[in-house]
C-alpha cells in the first residue's frame, strides 16, 4: 500500500466517530439518493409506457396540420396502403391506421357527443391496450362491420349492453350530414374513469364510409419495441413517408406534450431536493476536513520542517477524502440498491398515490427501476461533491508556516 | 480537630498490561490550619492521594473524611457540591476555563453555587484585588503570564471561603519570582482564614513553606515530619527572590 | 431558588456563547449548513403548497364548489334525466350560515357545439351570472365581448380554444345541441357573446356558459337544475360545516364535500401535509450528522476544562446543559438566517412564477401555468419546532457523553 494510502487509513480512525459521522451523512443521503432516482425511473418510465400503449403510440404519421388542428378534415388520403407499407419496411406489426371524427351518439333513451375512433381490427391490438381490455363481447373482425366497441362507463350512461342499437349523428368531411346505426359488439374496461366515459371505436372501413372520408384517415400509430429505439423507429419512418409532403411523422413528446413536461417539472423539484441534500453533505466534508487539518496543525508544522512539501499533505487530506467518499458510495450504493431491489419485487406505495396514479396512467404500487445509472448518479454527485468540498482544508496547507504551526495547540 | 483523616487507602490503575500501585494502604490526619506538603518523585502516588482527598477520585478501598464528612460514600452530585463549597482546587497548568475572564474565572465558582450578581461581582473585586490583579479583571487567560493565571486560580480557589485548599504541582510552570509571590500568597492565606493546604511538589522551593513535610515513594509515607525551616520570614523570601 | 437557577442559566450561557465562537470556522460552516437547510425547508415547502394550493382551489372551482348537492345518480351518470328541484325552504335556511360565502344552482349537462367548420363536446352550464361571479367564474377571464348579464340573456360565453376549433368567433352563430328529458334531440341557435381564457386550456375547451332560464327552456327543465355548488372561506375547513347543509338536504340528494367528490384532491391534500413533514425529517436528518459531529468536536477538544470545571464543583447536568445551549444557539442562530432567508426569496416570487414552459405538464397534475409560492405560519412552524426539538434530542448524546468524563482522565488528557 502506498504511504500517503496507509496514513490516510490510520489518521481517519484516529477520530472513529468523527468519520463516521461523517461517511453516515453520506450513507444516509446515498441511500435515499439512489432509492428516489430508482423509484424516479421507475415510475416515468411507466408513466410514459402507460400513457402511451393505452392510445397515443410511440408516434403518428399524421397530415401535418393535424396536430394543432385536429378538425376531421385534415386527413390523408390512401392511409391503409400507407400502414401497410410501414408495417412491411418497418418488419412489423406494430402499426395501426385511424380515423377521428366526432359524432352525437344516441341509445335509446340518452345522447352523449363523443369522439368516434376508426381503427383497423387487425392491427389495433397491436398498438394500444384497449382492446385487451374488453371484459364483455368480442373485437371487430371485419373492418368493415356496423359494429361499436364503448368503455364501461360510457355504456352505463348510454344504458346499452352487447348486442342494443346506437345512433350516430354528425358530419362528414366534406360538411355533410352523417349518420347510422351501429352495434354494441363489446364493452372495455381500463379502470380509468376518463378513457371509459369517453372511449369508442369503430371498424375503420365502416368509419371512412360513414365519415366521407374516401380512403383517408388521422394517423398510423407505430409502436417501437422500446421506448430507447423510438428515435431509430422514428427516422426509418421519416425515410417511408418523405415522398409525401403533406405528412409529418410526430414522436411522442409531440403528440403528448403534457407527460414530458410533467416528467420535467417532476425532475426539476427532485432535483432541487437532491441539491440541498447533496450541498448538506459537502458541508459536512468540508467540516470535517478544516477541522482535522486545524487540529494537525503541529503535527503538519513538524512535517513541513522535516522536509515534506505542503502538495504531498494537501494530497493526504484529498486522500482521507477519497477514502470516506470511497466508504460513503459503496455502503451507500449497496444499502439504497438493496431497498431499491426489494421494493422493485414487492412493491411501494404510500398513501394518496392510487389517487394520484390513477391521474398519470400508473398502477397503484410503484416499483424502482434499478440500472447502473441510477445507481450510481446520485452517489456519484456525492461522492465528486465531497472531493470539492476538501480542497479548501487542502489548500490552507500551502499556507502554513512550520514555525508557529510547530506551536500552535 | 482533624480536617483530613485517611484510613488505609488503596488504589491500583491498569496501564496497558501493567498493574500500577497508586496507594498502599495510606493512612494520614491533617489538622485544620495544617500546611502540608507532600512530596515524593512522580509516580508515588502523591497526586493519587491529593485527587482521593477531593474527591475527583475514589480509591479502591479505606476511608476518607473531609471535616465529619465521610466523602467516600457520597455520591458524584454530593461530591460536586463538597468541592464547590468546601475546597478549592489549584492545578498545574491548564487551571482557567479559557474562553472567561480572570473576573469570570472567580465568579464562575459564585455562580455555580448560585450567587447573586451583585455579590459576586464586589467579591470578585476585592479578592482579585488581594491577590494582586487589581486592572487585570477583564483579561483572558491567554492574555496574562503564568504566575498571574496562577495567581487568578487562587482567588478563584478561595473565593468560595473553603476550608481546604488543595494545589498540585502549583509552581511547576513559574519561574523563581513567581513561584515565591506564590507562596507567600498560600502562607498570608494559611496564617490570615485559617485554611489548611495540602500541595503536592517536588519543587524544593516550595517545600521550605510547608509546616509538616510528607514524603511519599511507591503509594506509601515514607516520612512525616515537623519542617524546622518553616520559620523563614516571608519578607526575607521576597528579598531573596528579588 | 430562582436567584440560584438565574446565575446557573447565566453560567451556561456565556460559556455556551463564548465556546461556539472559539472555533468560528467550525460554528460558521455548521450555521450555513443549517441556514441551507431551514431555507430549503420552508422554500420547498411553500413552492409546493402553492402548486397544490392552485391544484386544489382549481379542481374544487371546476367539482364545483367546496360542497356539491346532486342527484344520487348524477355523479356516475350526469344526464338530464338526474336533475334536482332547486333548494327548499329548509336548504335555503342552512345557507344562511356565515360560513357559506356563495352558493348557485346550475345545470350542467353534456351537448354539442357546432359551428358552421366544425363539431365539439363539451359541457353545458345553464348558469346564473350573478352568483356564479362569486362562486367560481372570474370576470377578468373574459378575454372579448362580455359575460352573461342574467339567467335569460340569449347569449353564450365559450373559450378561446374552442373558438378556435370551431372557427367562430365574437358575434358569431353556433348551435347547442343536446337532448331533453325524454331523449329528445333539442337544438338551438346561440349568439357568441363573450370569449374567456381559463388557467387551463383544457377547460377552455370543455365548459360553454348560458343563461340558466334559457337552458332550462331549451331543455324542457322547468325549473330543475343539475347541481347546487356551495363554496366557504377557506376549503380547509369544510368539514366543519359540511354536516350542516348534508342535514337540511335529506337522505334523497347526493351532498359531498370537495375532498370526498374528488379523491385524486383530497389524496394530495393530505399527501400534500405527509410531503412537508417527510421532506423536513429528511433535510433534519441529512443535517443531524454534522450537528453531532459539530458537538462531539467541540467535547472532544475541551475535554481538559470540562474536568477542570467538574473538579471545581460543577455538577454533570450543569455539563449536559452548556452543552445543550451550545446546540441550541447553533440551532437557534441557523433557524433565524434560515427563515429571514427564505422570506426574502419567497416575497420576490410573490407574483408568481412563469413556468409555463411546462404548462402541459402542470395541467396534467391539475396546475396552472403560474406558480404562487404559499408561505404558511404552520409549515414555517413545523419546519422550526422539529429542528429544534429533533436537533435538541440528537445533540442529548454528545451531551450526555460530556457529562459522563470522569474528571481524572478529563484532567490528564494532553
Amino acid at each position: 500500500m502506498n504511504i500517503t494510502l496507509r496514513m490516510a487509513w490510520r489518521n481517519l480512525w484516529r477520530h472513529k466517530r468523527r468519520t463516521w459521522l461523517t461517511v453516515g451523512a453520506m450513507i444516509f443521503s446515498n441511500l435515499l439518493l439512489v432509492f428516489l432516482i430508482s423509484l424516479q425511473f421507475g415510475s416515468y418510465r411507466m408513466m410514459i409506457d402507460n400513457t402511451l400503449r393505452s392510445y397515443t403510440g410511440h408516434m403518428q404519421v399524421q397530415n401535418k396540420t393535424y396536430n394543432d388542428d385536429p378538425k376531421i378534415r385534415n386527413s390523408f388520403a390512401a392511409i391503409i396502403p400507407l400502414a401497410d407499407e410501414i408495417r412491411h419496411q418497418l418488419g412489423t406489426d406494430s402499426v395501426a391506421a385511424r380515423g377521428v371524427a366526432f359524432a352525437m351518439t344516441s341509445s335509446k333513451q340518452r345522447s352523449y357527443g363523443l369522439q368516434i375512433i376508426g381503427v383497423e381490427p387487425d392491427f389495433e391490438t397491436r398498438v394500444s391496450t384497449l382492446p385487451g381490455l374488453i371484459n364483455k363481447g368480442h373485437y371487430f373482425t371485419d373492418i368493415n362491420a356496423e359494429e361499436i366497441i364503448i368503455g364501461s362507463v360510457l355504456a352505463r350512461n348510454l344504458r346499452v349492453d352487447i348486442g342494443d342499437e346506437l345512433t350516430l349523428l354528425g358530419s362528414g368531411r366534406d360538411g355533410s350530414f352523417a349518420a347510422g346505426i351501429v352495434i354494441v359488439t363489446a364493452i372495455f374496461e381500463s379502470g380509468v374513469a376518463d378513457i371509459d366515459r369517453s372511449m369508442a371505436q369503430v371498424p375503420l372501413g365502416y368509419f371512412q364510409s360513414l365519415f366521407s372520408m374516401g380512403d383517408g384517415g388521422h394517423n398510423i400509430v407505430i409502436n417501437a419495441e422500446d421506448l430507447p429505439l423510438v428515435p431509430l423507429v422514428q427516422q426509418n419512418v421519416n425515410d417511408i413517408v418523405h415522398q409525401r409532403k403533406e405528412l409529418a411523422v410526430l414522436g411522442w413528446n409531440k403528440l403528448q406534450p403534457g407527460l414530458k413536461q410533467a416528467i420535467q417539472a417532476d425532475m426539476a423539484s427532485a432535483w432541487f431536493m437532491y441539491a440541498v441534500l447533496i450541498v448538506l453533505v459537502a458541508f459536512s466534508v468540508l467540516n470535517t476536513q478544516l477541522m482535522s487539518v486545524l487540529e494537525r496543525t503541529r503535527e503538519f508544522g513538524t512535517m513541513m520542517a522535516l522536509g515534506v512539501k505542503p502538495i504531498r499533505l494537501g494530497s493526504l487530506v484529498i486522500t482521507e477524502t477519497f477514502i470516506m467518499s470511497s466508504l460513503g458510495l459503496a455502503i451507500g450504493a449497496v444499502l439504497g440498491s438493496a431497498l431499491a431491489y426489494y421494493l422493485s419485487i414487492v412493491g411501494f406505495s404510500y398513501p394518496g398515490m392510487e389517487e394520484m396514479a390513477g391521474k398519470f396512467n400508473l398502477p397503484d404500487r410503484m416499483y424502482p427501476s434499478l440500472s447502473p445509472l441510477s445507481i450510481f448518479l446520485g452517489p456519484g454527485i456525492v461522492f465528486f461533491c465531497s472531493l470539492l468540498a476538501s480542497i479548501y482544508p487542502a489548500l490552507r496547507l500551502f499556507f502554513l508556516q512550520p514555525v508557529s504551526a510547530m506551536k500552535a495547540v | 480537630m482533624n480536617a483530613i483523616v485517611c484510613k488505609d487507602l488503596c488504589k491500583t490503575f491498569k496501564q496497558g498490561e501493567e498493574i500500577i500501585t497508586g496507594l498502599n494502604n495510606v493512612s494520614i490526619i491533617i489538622e485544620k490550619g495544617d500546611f502540608v506538603c507532600l512530596s515524593g518523585p512522580s509516580g508515588s502516588g502523591k497526586t493519587t492521594l491529593l485527587n482521593a482527598i477531593g474527591g475527583l477520585d475514589t480509591p479502591d478501598s479505606g476511608e476518607i473524611s473531609i471535616g465529619d464528612i465521610r466523602i467516600d460514600k457520597l455520591g458524584k452530585g454530593a461530591l460536586a457540591d463538597m468541592r464547590l463549597h468546601n475546597i478549592g482546587f489549584v492545578f498545574q497548568a491548564y487551571n482557567l476555563i479559557p474562553v472567561l475572564t480572570a473576573r469570570e474565572n472567580v465568579e464562575f465558582v459564585m455562580q455555580v453555587s448560585g450567587m447573586s450578581a451583585a455579590e459576586r461581582s464586589q467579591k470578585s473585586h476585592a479578592i482579585l484585588k488581594e491577590v494582586g490583579l487589581e486592572g487585570m479583571e477583564d483579561r483572558r487567560p491567554a492574555q496574562l503570564s503564568g504566575g498571574q493565571q496562577q495567581r487568578v486560580a487562587v482567588a478563584r480557589a478561595i473565593v468560595s471561603q473553603p476550608t481546604l485548599i488543595l494545589a498540585d504541582e502549583p509552581t511547576a510552570n513559574l519561574d523563581s519570582v513567581a513561584s515565591s509571590q506564590l507562596m507567600d500568597l498560600f502562607t498570608q492565606l494559611n496564617r490570615h482564614h485559617h485554611i489548611t493546604f495540602v500541595i503536592a511538589t517536588h519543587d524544593i522551593r516550595v517545600m521550605k513553606y510547608a509546616k509538616r513535610l510528607i514524603g511519599m515513594e511507591d503509594g506509601k509515607i515514607i516520612s512525616d515530619q515537623i519542617n524546622n525551616d518553616q520559620t523563614i520570614n516571608v519578607q526575607t523570601v521576597n528579598n531573596k527572590a528579588q | 431558588m430562582f436567584r440560584k437557577s438565574r446565575a446557573h442559566f447565566d453560567v451556561i450561557f456565556t460559556l455556551a456563547w463564548r465556546y461556539l465562537w472559539r472555533n468560528h470556522r467550525r460554528t460558521l460552516i455548521m450555521l450555513a449548513a443549517i441556514t441551507v437547510g431551514v431555507w430549503a425547508m420552508i422554500f420547498m415547502t411553500a413552492l409546493m403548497r402553492g402548486m397544490v394550493d392552485d391544484m386544489l382551489l382549481n379542481g374544487i372551482r371546476n367539482l364545483p364548489g367546496e360542497i356539491q348537492i346532486h342527484h344520487p345518480q348524477y355523479r356516475d351518470d350526469p344526464s338530464i334525466n338526474n336533475s334536482i328541484d332547486p333548494p327548499d325552504k329548509r336548504l335555503l335556511q342552512a345557507l344562511q350560515i356565515p360560513e357559506v360565502q356563495a352558493w348557485t344552482g346550475r345545470v350542467r349537462v353534456p351537448a354539442v357545439i357546432s359551428s358552421e367548420r366544425d363539431s365539439r363536446g363539451i359541457t353545458l352550464l345553464g348558469i346564473e351570472p350573478e352568483s356564479e361571479v362569486r362562486l367560481s367564474f372570474d370576470l377578468d377571464s373574459i378575454a372579448a365581448g362580455r359575460f352573461l348579464k342574467n339567467s335569460s340573456d340569449h347569449g353564450l360565453v365559450i373559450g378561446a380554444k374552442l373558438a378556435e376549433r370551431l372557427e367562430t368567433r365574437l358575434g358569431k352563430r353556433v348551435v347547442i345541441m343536446s337532448q331533453d328529458p325524454d331523449n329528445n334531440i333539442v337544438d338551438r341557435g346561440f349568439r357568441v357573446v363573450g370569449i374567456y381564457k381559463a388557467k387551463m386550456a383544457s377547460l377552455e375547451e370543455l365548459y360553454v356558459y348560458a343563461g340558466l332560464e334559457t337552458v332550462q327552456k331549451l331543455l324542457h327543465l322547468d325549473d330543475q337544475i343539475s347541481e347546487i355548488a356551495i363554496t366557504g372561506e377557506n376549503y380547509r375547513n369544510t368539514a366543519n360545516w359540511y354536516p350542516q347543509i348534508k342535514q337540511a338536504t335529506g337522505e334523497n340528494l347526493q351532498t359531498l364535500p370537495w375532498y370526498e367528490a374528488d379523491t385524486y384532491l383530497g389524496a394530495m391534500l393530505a399527501m400534500m401535509d405527509g410531503f412537508v413533514l417527510v421532506w423536513i425529517i429528511v433535510i433534519f436528518l441529512a443535517l443531524s450528522f454534522g450537528l453531532v459531529n459539530t458537538l462531539v468536536m467541540a467535547v472532544f477538544e475541551r475535554t481538559r476544562e470540562i474536568g477542570l470545571m467538574q473538579a471545581l464543583g460543577m455538577h454533570p447536568t450543569m455539563i449536559l446543559y452548556q452543552i445543550l445551549m451550545e446546540s441550541f444557539l447553533l440551532l437557534f442562530i441557523g433557524l433565524l438566517i434560515g427563515n429571514v432567508l427564505a422570506v426574502s426569496t419567497i416575497i420576490p416570487l410573490q407574483d408568481g412564477i412563469d413556468i409555463s414552459a411546462v404548462a402541459q405538464g402542470m395541467e396534467m397534475m391539475g396546475s396552472s401555468s403560474m406558480l404562487y409560492p404559499a408561505l404558511k405560519l404552520n409549515d414555517i412552524l413545523l419546519a422550526n419546532s422539529i429542528v429544534i426539538v429533533l436537533g435538541l434530542l440528537t445533540s442529548l448524546l454528545p451531551a450526555w457523553h460530556a457529562a459522563q468524563l470522569n474528571p481524572i482522565e478529563a484532567l490528564g488528557k494532553d
